[in-house]
């Protein structure tokens, strides 16, 4: 069944790279100009430093690293998976969403299948760079906090995977809603700053109920050997926010109408 | 007798619309203030369809069939009913049960838009998990039976509408479905392109594919179905093999008549005129009710003096359009 599903995904992968390289220059544009798009809050926060304003505790390759590995998250879940978000919405806006449930996997997957987005490999691009030009600037970490920092990673993709069905859940019953992305990433701007800069019941919220602090910092400090939250109690909040994120989706496809005609 | 591979009884869907008006005024309004509207889209329906049928399911626009397709395909949840194909509740056991139909939808492609439908067929074969041996033969098969062999390396942006569709009914059949549903499937298409699709479809069911087939096009009706479902306001009126349509309202003839004598004050008992070219050639409708084959014959000879003459059934679309027009709602 894994194995099925993987073939599924993988022929997906190659589909969805197929239809883009059809239109190439368009995609050597879009990458670009994502990158630059981007790359302007670690700008901002450079600039900021560059004024002599600093987070406590915190200097500027620290913060930026924060900024790097989100980058590198969304750069990992935005072409894997998070193409289910923008997938729905424009497939129920215009009927197509019916064509991903007369196949025999589930929906939830069909549109992950059929949104693969190649694209989005510019913000993992952009990530990565800049990820390695903050962890060139400090001491480097061993490889236990790797280990740990990579544990830590993955919980954080499950953050970003629950964000995305809950956002595809909501595209279903609000037809044709592109904010949510507008809303999705104010949300989110509270996991890319330091962690220590929050009141403590925001802090509560970002690391065990909406963890969005899962994405970047909670790695980030990991790597910086700042404290972070037990990992038993993290995972709790990220497997009760993704269990919640697929009952909200079933609840959500069971009151789909589809269009007329 | 033939078992039944769909059971539908008491089959009904209602869902909430938002009334929002068409004037700036309305539009404006409804960002604050929007009217639900209830809408009974199936309305207690039951019916049957035996395994091996052509089924044609006829409505009007907004007559409740594409909704009960999407219920009979699990894509809809219904209000309430039951619905038994091949053993699945659709909503219910939908992966199971897609697993086993197959669906052309003639305004929604499956294929990918940029890439050739080569690579469209690839990706449905690891979709329903079909060995690479039996996709290779269904897919040459059907590539031949459809004469589509030169288009399976070009982007399917670039092919005609005749071509894609071909295409469409190979991604709906690579994996051998027992029952295949068709919407609007020659929907655009020239006369050539309509006949090879017409000739797949009688080919394969008679490998014993079972269609359900939706359509405004009455010769894809009478070219292929065998039985006649037709549906308006939500009700089904008519649900019975093609045959017996036409004789719906009764044994109906159309004739077209040539005289001698001029036809102007001609009337007979059950005899309908339809149009007159000129005072001798016009067009009749008898009803052998009323007035048999072999009287009117005789009457019409005496007093016009028969030149030449036809006598057709009446066209399925006068039978289909009449039928669309008997039932109103009740307001």
């Amino acid at each position: 069944m894994i194995k099925s599903a993987f073939a599924v995904y993988i022929q997906g992968i190659k589909t969805a790279i197929a239809s883009r390289m059809a239109y190439r220059t368009d995609y050597f544009i879009g990458i670009t100009v994502m990158l630059i798009w981007e790359m302007v809050v670690p700008m901002v926060v450079f600039l900021i430093y560059r004024s002599g304003v600093a987070f406590p505790n915190w200097n500027i390759y620290e913060v930026l690293l924060i900024q790097g590995i989100f980058m590198i998250a969304k750069g990992i879940s935005y072409p894997c998976f998070f193409g289910i978000v923008w997938n729905t919405i424009v497939r129920v806006q215009e009927g197509t969403f019916d064509l991903l449930l007369i196949k025999p996997r589930s929906a939830l997957f069909m549109a992950l299948v059929t949104g693969f987005d190649a694209e989005d490999l510019g913000k993992l691009l952009g990530g990565g760079v800049l990820t390695g030009i903050c962890l060139a600037n400090l001491p480097p970490a061993n490889l236990a906090q790797w280990l740990n920092m990579f544990i830590y990673f993955i919980l954080g993709q499950g953050v970003m995977f629950s964000f995305a069905v809950i956002m595809a859940g909501t595209g279903i019953k609000w037809v044709g809603n592109f904010r949510l992305y507008e809303i999705f990433d104010s949300v989110t701007a509270f996991g890319i700053y330091p962690q220590s800069i929050f009141a403590k019941p925001i802090r509560i919220i970002i690391s065990y109920i909406i963890p969005i602090a899962m994405i970047g910092a909670f790695p980030a400090s990991i790597l910086l050997g700042k404290p972070v939250p037990q990992l038993g109690w993290v995972s709790l909040g990220v497997a009760g926010f993704l269990t919640l994120s697929l009952f909200y989706w079933r609840r959500m496809l069971a009151s789909y109408t589809s269009a007329g005609g | 007798m033939s078992e039944s591979i769909i059971t539908v009884r008491n089959l009904n869907k209602t869902y909430t619309t938002y009334e929002r008006g068409s004037s700036f005024k309305d539009s404006v309004k409804s960002l604050f203030v929007r009217k639900p509207l209830k809408v009974e889209a199936v309305k207690n329906i039951s019916f049957e369809i035996q395994k091996g049928e052509i089924c044609g399911f006829l409505g009007p626009n907004g007559a409740g069939k594409s909704t009960t397709l999407k219920i009979l395909t699990g894509i809809l949840f219904p209000t309430h009913g039951e619905v038994n194909i091949l053993g699945y509740v659709p909503w219910k056991q939908r992966r199971e049960y897609v697993a086993r139909i197959g669906a052309v939808f003639g305004q929604k492609s499956q294929l990918l838009w940029d890439i050739p439908p080569a690579d469209a067929f690839e990706l449905n074969r690891a979709i329903y998990n079909i060995p690479r041996d039996r996709f290779k033969k269904n897919l040459a098969a059907m590539v031949e039976l459809l004469d589509v062999g030169e288009v399976m390396g070009k982007p399917t942006r670039v092919l005609s509408l005749g071509e894609r569709m071909k295409c469409e009914f190979i991604i709906a059949m690579l994996h051998d479905p027992e029952i295949v549903f068709l919407d609007e499937p020659t929907i655009g298409l020239d006369v050539v392109a309509k006949e090879k699709i017409r000739g797949f479809v009688k080919e394969m069911n008679q490998k014993g594919t079972t269609f359900i087939l939706t359509t405004h096009d009455l010769d894809d009706v009478e070219s292929l179905a065998r039985q006649i479902i037709l549906i308006n306001h939500g009700e089904i009126i008519f649900n019975d093999p093609i045959e017996k349509l036409s004789r719906f309202f009764g044994c109906k003839k159309k004739i077209n008549l040539q005289t001698d004598r001029s036809q102007i004050d001609f009337q007979l008992p059950g005899l309908k005129s339809l149009d007159r070219r000129n005072d001798t050639h016009g067009n009749y409708e008898l009803d052998l009710d009323i007035l048999p084959l072999k009287a009117f014959l005789a009457q019409a000879d005496e007093i016009l003096c028969i030149k030449d003459m036809s006598i057709e059934e009446i066209p399925i679309e006068s039978v289909i359009t009449a039928l669309y027009e008997t039932k109103k709602p009740e307001d």
